[in-house]
């Protein structure tokens, strides 16, 4: 067994190695990578005529998910891109390429991040928001910053005696050295889906600890990336949705114009409802949970997904994010979708991190074993510590997969 | 709903084409007295079986034949008697909700699952201890058959080379690939399918399976040899005639095989709601190792119920005893 796992890591490994130089070539060898409108013979269909947008897809291209300050093309030139690829390559961006000093906590987290991540040659686009014009985010309205406030100080609250803060490193989010905060023995300002740095319980640790990150909207899919599996039949679209490391999850979206569901049934996919514009499949997406957050969105939020195929091996999903209780205006994210040759069927299917989480009860355990150590004088108290993911080299948090 | 009509009966009219002899239609009404029809064939002229399914029987409690109980989890009553068990403490409280149906059984031939002398042991310590070892209360991934016929509802999405069957329970799915495709890297929970169509019978392969499954709340396993050749026979546009067979040298002594029906949820707006269990279990998981638990007694990871029912003031029944 474990052979079989070591082998097909190895395959695994070479596959991305060759996609990842397959893309490459492509992606400086033809420029027309922007939006094109379909052509309706262009479009690919079903065997009953609706388009047909199956198959493995994969985001293969790095493109964040905001446009980096200063830059105000909504594309790079590819001598820009070939320059950025340089540039990661050799620099400290490549976070797999950096080893923090041996031995130290750091190195330790990082270990983890070099095996499971996987790096992708930049993309032309600049960022992955195409509204607002500025490719940031929108404005938080002010309920929203008021709320993000108390809990980042709830959070920064829990880190100022840690050494994170001690020694001024990233993970203090701007926090100061100080004495225990009592907070600590109080339960956040509101639900929390991150980590806090404490394990009383499972609700402490951030949803990818706890195996439920697998959520939408999802543009980034954690460290691994993104691989949908999309498959139709008549008046139905399903998506399985390989994210986040084993915590994927499918969704089920029917073709109709009957109502959402009643606003008091609440899931943490939300309710789909498509329908097909033209060749695009409209999803409109409501009734979330409030136990799942997207950049402070929660039950508010409202996604309307538009998904259409740009050309034989592409795919392009569009989506618009509403909720006026976070942020002052929607905004809408553009993401570019290869497809995958179906034979070596390379997606994960089995969202499995849960039957494996032995991460989330050996940090309970541990916690409790601190606590008693410090109780009898054998440890040190377990509130300098810190455990939530400030030792790694990316900051505090890096594992929160949103 | 009116474009789903349109798709389906742009499906039938193709399919009507194409095999213009006998094409069964149902003929559903919905709330908009519209008439939706659900094409009884595809377009590529094979048995149709979108849409959303869920066995009616009692084969997630065992799949072999078992008279009623009056409780989930039992215990030694006044009598040494095993008929004469009462409910015990984890779900003495829910009354006669925490019973459990009588079966006639889903095993085929003798009714009888033919465990190895070794294995027919393990079955019975399952047995003994279900709600320590069994994985859906953990909510793993449940496997294949067992996906199958738990009491939950799961969408079958037919596409000309893939297969698709979306689960409610965690969210899980598989797909049955009718094309040419590469097995898993490595052993699964839910096993890799493999179809191809015998006449109008879709027949499954379903392998690489490891083995950390049960078939049932009765503690009824197999190994990771675990072999399926599912067969899906439509009974009529709403019924599916659902059999397998079952090969595990490991843990049997010959195939056997279960067969049952599955029914189409007819409700016009029925879809698939999802059960994220994970969090569900997580208490049960791991309520031992909070800093101040809220189950009141845990010993180590034991969990020991005590049990409250109260009695609601200006209950009928209750206020006759006590005069």
């Amino acid at each position: 067994m474990h052979d079989r796992i070591v082998r097909s890591l190895g395959v695994t490994a070479l596959i991305v190695l060759v996609l990842i130089t397959m893309t490459h070539v492509t992606q400086t060898g033809t420029p027309a990578v922007q939006a094109v409108q379909a052509q309706d013979a262009a479009t690919p269909r079903t065997p009953w005529g609706e388009p047909d947008l199956q198959g493995i897809w994969s985001v293969e291209l790095l493109v964040p998910l905001e446009r980096p300050d200063g830059t105000i093309t909504e594309f790079y030139t590819e001598e820009q891109v070939a320059e950025l690829d340089r540039i990661r390559a050799t620099g400290s961006v490549f976070g797999n390429h950096v080893r923090a000093e041996r031995g130290s906590e750091a190195d330790v987290a990082g270990a983890y991040n070099a095996v499971f991540t996987s790096q992708r040659p930049t993309g032309r686009r600049t960022g992955m928001i195409i509204d607002p014009p500025d490719g940031k985010v929108p404005p938080l309205t002010a309920e929203a910053r008021a709320r993000q406030t108390e809990i980042f100080e709830y959070e920064a609250a829990l880190l100022q005696n840690t050494v994170v803060c001690r020694d001024d490193l990233d993970g203090c989010i701007g926090g100061t050295y100080e004495s225990r905060s009592p907070l600590r023995d109080e339960q956040p300002p509101h639900y929390s889906t991150r980590n806090i740095n404490r394990a009383y319980g499972p609700e402490d640790r951030s949803l990818g600890e706890r195996c439920m990150s697998g959520n939408l909207p999802n543009f980034r899919g954690g460290f691994a990336g993104i691989h949908y599996r999309v498959v139709q039949s008549p008046g139905t679209v399903t998506i399985f949705y390989d994210v986040g490391q084993g915590q994927g999850f499918n969704r089920v979206i029917p073709i109709t114009d009957d109502p959402h569901l009643p606003a008091h049934v609440r899931q943490w996919w939300g309710d789909s409802r498509g329908r097909w514009e033209g060749d695009t499949l409209v999803i409109d997406v409501t009734n979330f949970s409030p136990k799942r957050d997207f950049r402070g969105s929660r039950e508010n939020l409202h996604v309307v997904e538009r998904w259409r195929r740009t050309g034989s091996e592409t795919l392009e999903v569009v989506s618009t994010l509403e909720d006026s209780t976070v942020w002052t205006r929607p905004w809408t994210v553009i993401q570019d979708f290869a497809r995958q040759p179906e034979e070596p069927n390379r997606i994960y299917y089995e969202p499995r991190c849960h039957e494996g989480n032995y991460g989330l009860p050996g940090l309970l355990v541990g916690s409790r074993a601190e606590e008693r150590a410090f109780a009898e004088g054998q440890g040190p108290d377990p509130a300098t510590r810190c455990i939530a993911g400030c030792a790694s080299p990316e900051g505090r948090d890096p594992l929160a997969l949103r | 709903m009116r474009n789903r009509v349109k798709g389906s009966m742009l499906g039938a009219v193709v399919a009507g084409a194409a095999v213009s002899a006998v094409i069964a239609v149902t003929v559903t009404r919905t709330a908009g007295q519209v008439q939706a029809t659900r094409p009884a064939r595809t377009v590529d002229d094979k048995p149709n079986f979108s849409g959303i399914w869920q066995a009616l029987n009692e084969a997630h409690w065992d799949l072999e034949a078992h008279e009623a109980r009056s409780g989930m989890v039992m215990q030694e009553g006044v009598y040494p008697f095993e008929f004469a068990q009462v409910p015990a403490a984890p779900v003495l409280a829910l009354g006669a909700a925490a019973g459990v149906p009588g079966s006639i059984g889903v095993v085929q031939e003798d009714g009888v699952i033919p465990y190895t002398p070794e294995a027919a042991v393990i079955k019975q310590e399952n047995n003994e201890n279900w709600i320590d070892r069994d994985p859906e209360l953990k909510c793993y991934l449940p496997g294949i058959p067992r996906a199958m016929y738990m009491p939950y509802p799961f969408q079958i999405v037919q596409s000309t080379n893939k297969i698709h069957m979306a689960y409610a329970f965690t969210s899980t799915a598989r797909t049955i690939h009718l094309d040419t495709v590469e097995g898993p890297p490595d052993y699964t929970y839910m096993g890799h399918s493999v179809g191809r169509w015998e006449d109008d019978t879709l027949v499954v392969d379903v392998t690489d399976f490891n083995g950390k499954n049960w078939f049932d709340r009765a503690g009824n396993f197999h190994s990771e040899a675990l072999r399926l050749e599912e067969r899906f026979t439509l009974m009529s546009p709403d019924a599916i005639h659902y059999e397998v067979t079952i090969t595990d040298p490991n843990v049997f002594t010959r195939p056997w095989r279960i067969s049952m029906p599955l029914y189409r949820r007819l409700e016009p707006n029925m879809q698939l709601l999802e059960y994220r269990c994970i969090e569900f279990a997580e208490e049960f998981l791991y309520g031992h190792l909070r800093k101040e638990p809220l189950v009141t007694r845990w010993e180590g990871e034991t969990i020991i119920v005590d049990i409250t029912r109260k009695i609601p003031a200006g209950d009928a029944l209750y206020d006759w005893y006590r005069k």
